[in-house]
């Protein structure tokens, strides 16, 4: 290949310098915040050190919000890979080239929805009174009324559902375009021992995607964490704390409620020190 | 056997039709009279209107907030172009001990939360009194943009054939001009997806936006967001207006993107 040049030196270390300052600011400065007991409402402050964070291990609701966000992260990214499996190895099945091309084109579209276009939609849809999605059931108990939103019960999943449909139909593109890839001669070799068509994606198919499927789930576990816009405009939290998330709760402590911008930090400190050490740790076994 | 795969044309013509329906629903709505879309039984038939785009269209705030997000997310693409694709060119053909590091730490960048990247940055901007300016917005989308660019074109460059650009040094080109001319042509269908992506991914943030700007700077999903706001009476069909308005720059991006993804699974075959 080339031989010496100046190129990788000029091409990579500004871009690579304004990165590190891009992100190492504000990284170290969250943690500096975080030490400190700075509000919106006044521009003094001192230094309380650690007192954030131990008054984080006594506040119910911030506990509340970590079992949330656990909840939501499991449910979404369960929720999205089945869906996409589901789909991926329905259309490789049943599904004719040229509709296959169709149904990628149609899937591909609520991913690339801005968050909030996607929460207002559903939010409409799952409205009691005038909801479509809500219809049929007004339709078959006759007029009762069904309010996923406001229920705690429900209103996680149904904000979930709003999620899995965004990712979960993207991602059966992508498992769809895995399986297309697969050289063929082991799923014929399936079929001539008899095996049906399940058995022949559970036993063969689906392992032989396990790395692309684990780096997929990665990429959803990421993403799921960045859900704040969905909450923000379909629930704000409620009802009650049913569907309040770690950044939900931050952001409300900083900035709604109270203004204490140190206290909201900390939060996100400590937020960040979380998915840093569990990717981090998930990426390098993946990269195995 | 029949009946099985009629049931799977069934299940996946009932998933086409939901990925689509609620969005064609959102914009017969925003056609509608209030009075046709506050009804116990979904209306189909109705006289339509264009009160509700020519509002959208006439307000102020709305024009301001189309404005800063185009200005805002286009600026910092552009930044994320001329800082993320020669990097990844380099990082692609010029393999050294780092490479992997760089790679990751590129990815990295997307483990951060938003909120923990939001609440300094408010407060830096504060102290630097470039709270709620477009400046501070693009500033702080050209960190996602170039990391991302650079995540998704270090793939694209690596899929360029060695031996084209061996050819080039050999007529003796540069190591500059055989990335201008041959490898940013060659790999050019890969890096317009993946530019592409960015543009959606800046488009569409929320946090962000939310948080660096009061009024001035406030980008489009903020204004829409706030339309929802306006007291009991709610304007249904005002705000379905403008989430068809919203939504319609990242769909312009639809046929580039499944060309991208097409494109990125038919170099993982060969």
């Amino acid at each position: 290949m080339p031989r010496r040049s100046s190129l990788p030196v000029t091409f990579v270390v500004p871009t690579l310098v304004i990165l590190l300052i891009l992100s190492m600011v504000p990284t170290l400065y969250a943690i500096v915040i975080a030490l400190q007991n700075r509000e919106l409402s006044s521009t003094a402050y001192s230094y309380v050190w650690f007192s954030n964070f131990v008054d984080l291990f006594f506040d119910r609701r911030f506990l509340n919000a970590v079992w949330v966000s656990v909840k939501w992260e499991v449910v979404t990214v369960v929720a999205t890979m089945a869906v996409a499996i589901g789909l991926g190895v329905l259309m490789f099945e049943v599904a004719s080239p040229r509709l296959r091309n169709i149904y990628c084109l149609l899937f591909i579209i609520p991913v690339l929805l801005p968050r909030v276009s996607a929460a207002f939609v559903w939010k409409f849809a799952y409205h009691p009174l005038y909801g479509i999605a809500t219809y049929p059931y007004r339709l078959l108990t006759g007029g009762l009324i069904f309010d996923p939103l406001s229920k705690p019960a429900t209103a996680l999943f149904a904000v979930a559902s709003v999620d899995v449909w965004q990712w979960g139909l993207f991602f059966a593109v992508i498992v769809l375009k895995l399986l297309e890839t697969l050289p063929p001669q082991p799923i014929e070799a399936a079929r001539l021992d008899h095996a049906r068509r399940w058995q022949i994606h559970a036993y063969v198919t689906l392992p032989m995607l396990k790395a692309p499927l684990i780096s997929l789930m990665f990429v959803k576990m990421i993403e799921s964490l960045r859900s704040f816009d969905l909450i923000y405009v379909m629930t704000r939290g409620g009802p009650g704390v049913a569907t309040e998330t770690l950044d939900m709760y931050a952001f409300s402590q900083g900035f709604i409620e109270s203004g204490k911008v140190s206290y909201a930090s900390a939060m996100a400190v400590l937020m960040m020190i979380a998915t840093v050490i569990t990717f981090t740790m998930l990426w390098k076994r993946v990269q195995a | 056997m029949k009946l099985g795969r009629l049931i799977g044309k069934a299940v996946l013509a009932f998933a086409g039709f939901m990925a689509v329906f609620p969005l064609l629903w959102t914009a017969l709505n925003s056609l509608k009279n209030n009075v046709d879309i506050i009804t116990r039984v979904p209306r189909v038939v109705f006289t339509p209107t264009l009160a509700n785009i020519s509002y959208i269209i006439g307000r102020d705030s709305v024009m301001t907030g189309l404005y800063n997000s185009v200005i805002a997310c286009g600026v910092a693409v552009l930044i994320g172009v001329v800082l993320g694709l020669p990097a990844a060119y380099a990082v692609a053909r010029y393999p050294n001990r780092w490479a992997g590091d760089i790679q990751f730490f590129v990815l990295s960048l997307r483990f951060l939360p938003p909120v923990a990247v939001a609440i300094p940055l408010m407060v830096i901007w504060l102290q630097l009194g470039l709270y709620d300016t477009l400046a501070a917005l693009i500033v702080t989308y050209s960190l996602l943009t170039i990391s991302v660019i650079m995540w998704l074109a270090i793939p694209a460059f690596q899929a360029v054939p060695k031996e084209v650009e061996e050819a080039a040094f050999v007529d003796g080109y540069g190591a500059y001009s055989v990335f201008w001319r041959i490898a940013l042509p060659v790999a050019a269908r890969s890096l317009i997806g993946a530019v592409a992506f960015s543009f959606v991914l800046v488009w569409n943030e929320f946090l962000i936006a939310l948080m660096l700007s009061s009024s001035n700077a406030k980008t489009l999903p903020i204004v829409a967001s706030e339309l929802s706001q306006q007291g009991m009476n709610v304007p249904w069909g005002i705000l379905n207006a403008s989430v068809v308005l919203l939504s319609l720059p990242p769909l312009l991006f639809l046929g580039v993107l499944s060309g991208f993804l097409n494109s990125v699974f038919r170099q993982k075959k060969t």
